[in-house]
């Protein structure tokens, strides 16, 4: 890079309206991994969680994980860090805990829709 | 203006995820606040073969991907001579004592966790690789 070519950082306020475009464009996949949360939650309340239910409810709270704090929702991510540890066990979740699970994933769901941007 | 972590060299760095946001705010942070030039792939196997035709000057490579997983994309990394010396950090979500030490194991570099803040991922890898 030569001097004619110095490189000028971009100012926060513009990475931050370039994560805001970026957040519009996937919230629509990031809803998506909270559905299959959705689905694995009702799954354990009615005892059905199968092994691949619970390996793809792992994945997506993997991902939710490692995103959304990228967008400024930590708490999202240390909600969904709880759900990937609950669905990394061997066994499914009791049906005990379906309430515990619903909950933290409709907490992330709100965190999602009611995120602001700018 | 001075930025930390950034250097007068441009860098080369590709960024190897499965996950399209993950590559996009990795760009976004190593473009814009860094100035560096990003090299990007979905896949490992797809990250081998971007590797050995850029030569990037590092590599920040994802754990979890299906396929070629990011271990196992390191490894073919390593015995390839055209990129065994290019510097790898993992970029993983998984927060576990025990997870990090098995990558740490690996011989990489350095691992970055996610999420990461956008505004110091360049001063990170910086310096985890000594650029400063």
């Amino acid at each position: 890079m030569g001097d004619s070519d110095q490189f000028v950082p971009a100012t926060d306020e513009a990475i931050s309206s370039a994560l805001d475009a970026m957040w519009n464009r996937h919230r629509t996949q990031i809803l998506e991994r909270v559905a299959v949360l959705d689905d694995a939650a009702a799954a354990v309340a009615a005892g059905k969680l199968t092994a691949v239910d619970r390996e793809a409810a792992q994945a997506a709270a993997h991902k939710l994980a490692g995103t959304l704090g990228m967008f400024n929702l930590m708490h999202g991510t240390e909600l969904a860090r709880e759900l990937e540890k609950t669905y990394a066990q061997e066994s499914a979740p009791p049906a005990t805990s379906a309430e515990h699970l619903v909950s933290l994933t409709s907490e992330i769901r709100i965190l999602i829709e009611t995120r602001k941007t700018g | 203006m001075i930025v930390e972590g950034s250097d007068d060299l441009s860098r080369k760095i590709l960024i190897i995820d499965d996950e399209d946001d993950i590559r996009e705010v990795c760009s976004l942070s190593l473009e814009t606040v860094a100035g560096w030039e990003v090299i990007k792939a979905s896949s490992g196997a797809q990250g081998v073969a971007r590797a050995a035709e850029q030569r990037p000057d590092a590599i920040l490579l994802d754990v979890m991907m299906p396929g070629m997983d990011g271990p196992a994309t390191f490894r073919e990394l390593r015995k390839n001579p055209a990129t065994a010396a290019i510097p790898v950090l993992l970029l993983t979500a998984k927060v576990q004592g025990t997870d990090q030490r098995r990558f740490a194991d690996l011989g990489v570099e350095a691992v970055l966790f996610k999420p990461f803040d956008p505004l110091t991922l360049p001063s990170q890898i910086s310096r985890a690789l000594g650029w400063n």
